[in-house]
């Protein structure tokens, strides 16, 4: 019985190796895989090793996440999941002098927050000249073009061929877009109370 | 611009977001769709009138997608989030979108293995020149074989088929038991790699002809073959092809174990 319980953790030990390795590396254009990778490399049961490793993963302040091609979905379905693309992502946040040294200036961040909220407000589309003319009211001009430019390259941001345009995978996988509109709607408000 | 035509272009402003879409007067676009049918005349403007109502049905989706997206917790009212975002300077949103930022972790490296394996791979190329060369062909002329000659080219077994597979049989029967149990590799492997895969082809036909069983363990990997005590495929298990590689380093590795 021990022999085979041992056998067991063995086994699902390697299964986290290999979704590690899965997970960690850029297999494709973009980083992170698709739930139905996941189950022909892990077997019937990759969900509870995606699951074991993500535990495995706290103490390191990484997490294991998921996102739907389709955002309006909250609790994807077994199917969902598999179509669904997994990463790994930091489990809390950064603070400004982390993100300088990762390569991005407070403009840069700011700007694709205000992108970011502002296409959320709009039910997640809105025209271009629309998400410029409300980041010319901070930053010069030359810089927003420039930026969203980069927004779009990147993956945050991304436009159809009319112009419009809608949060793309990045942002799904990276942003906590409730707590970003939160934290935006009560700016002043706990100040203001204090 | 014909009046259907404006209302086309008017309803796909709506789906490029640059008007909202409680902005669209429903009854007045249906109203210009309804006085504009009993006048077509010709394909295009059947065409137009067709694309008018698409296109108007794509506006009450929109509607729909507004009201479930205002009754969702991420709604706040546009107009009071766009006054926030002035209000805020540029550091304070950047200290907003920090906090609620994950960003993903990825590698792109490579391992020390997989430079030695292409390494090897490189030594084991042939060269350009030798993979493109013409192959030499030789007219050969056609011949006959005795049956013992075919024997001894390994071409036909000496025994029958089905009595390679009963012996097979019997064989399990003496290593498991009757009815007995017994590890996949301790079954298959055999002192050679080439016997190894000889009996693993063996095994397929014995238990596709139902003189033993299977069972795969998913989570340990582990395939476990059982002696059918009669030659005959169990009813109650279902018939299913189970795919297992006879890979040359597992081989290995089970000799070494």
């Amino acid at each position: 019985m021990a022999k085979r319980v041992s056998k067991a953790e063995q086994a699902y030990a390697r299964k986290v190796k290999d979704a590690v390795h899965l997970l960690f590396f850029k297999h494709h254009k973009l980083p992170g895989v698709r739930g139905w990778e996941l189950r022909q490399e892990l077997g019937s049961e990759w969900q509870s090793v995606v699951e074991v490793l993500d535990k495995q993963l706290q103490p390191l302040d990484l997490q294991v996440t998921s996102v739907t091609d389709d955002p309006s979905i909250v609790e994807p379905t077994g199917s969902q999941l598999a179509d669904a693309r997994f990463y790994i992502t930091l489990r809390g946040t950064v603070d400004q002098k982390t993100a300088k040294t990762i390569g991005w200036r407070i403009d840069d961040i700011a700007g694709l927050a205000v992108s970011v909220a502002y296409i959320i407000s709009k039910q997640g589309k809105a025209p271009r000249t629309d998400v410029e003319r409300v980041l010319q009211d901070k930053l010069p001009g030359w810089r927003v073009k420039l930026n969203l430019d980069k927004y779009i390259q990147q993956g945050y941001l991304g436009v159809d061929e009319q112009g419009v345009m809608y949060l793309d995978w990045r942002s799904r996988a990276e942003v906590d877009t409730k707590k970003l509109v939160d934290l935006v709607v009560g700016f002043g408000k706990r100040e203001s109370q204090a | 611009m014909s009046e259907l035509e404006s209302v086309i272009s008017l309803c796909r402003m709506v789906q490029a977001g640059k008007i909202e879409p409680f902005d669209i007067d429903f009854d007045y676009i249906i109203g210009v769709i309804r006085k504009h049918y009993p006048h077509i005349k010709d394909v295009r403007d059947f065409c137009v009138d067709a694309e008018a109502l698409k296109e108007l049905s794509g506006v009450l989706e929109r509607q729909n997608k507004w009201i479930e997206h205002q009754s969702s917790t991420l709604y706040k009212d546009p107009f009071m989030l766009s006054q926030q975002l002035m209000r805020m300077d540029i550091g304070a949103i950047a200290e907003a979108f920090l906090k609620s930022w994950h960003p993903v972790v990825e590698i792109e490296q490579v391992s020390a293995r997989t430079l030695a394996e292409s390494l090897g791979y490189w030594g084991d190329l042939i060269p350009l020149d030798e993979r493109w060369r013409n192959p030499d062909v030789i007219i050969v002329e056609t011949g006959t074989a005795t049956r013992g000659e075919a024997h001894e080219l390994g071409l036909i077994p000496e025994e029958g088929f089905m009595d390679l597979i009963e012996g097979f049989w019997r064989e399990l029967e003496d290593r498991a038991g009757v009815g007995g149990r017994i590890d996949y590799w301790d079954w298959v492997g055999a002192e050679t790699y080439h016997e190894t895969v000889y009996r693993a082809y063996l095994t397929v036909f014995m238990v596709g002809y139902g003189y033993a069983n299977v069972e795969w363990d998913k989570l340990l990997e582990e395939t476990v073959i059982i002696h059918n005590p009669e030659p005959k495929p169990d009813p109650g298990r279902a018939k299913v092809s189970l795919p297992v590689m006879v890979d040359y380093e597992e081989w290995r590795q089970w000799q070494r174990e």
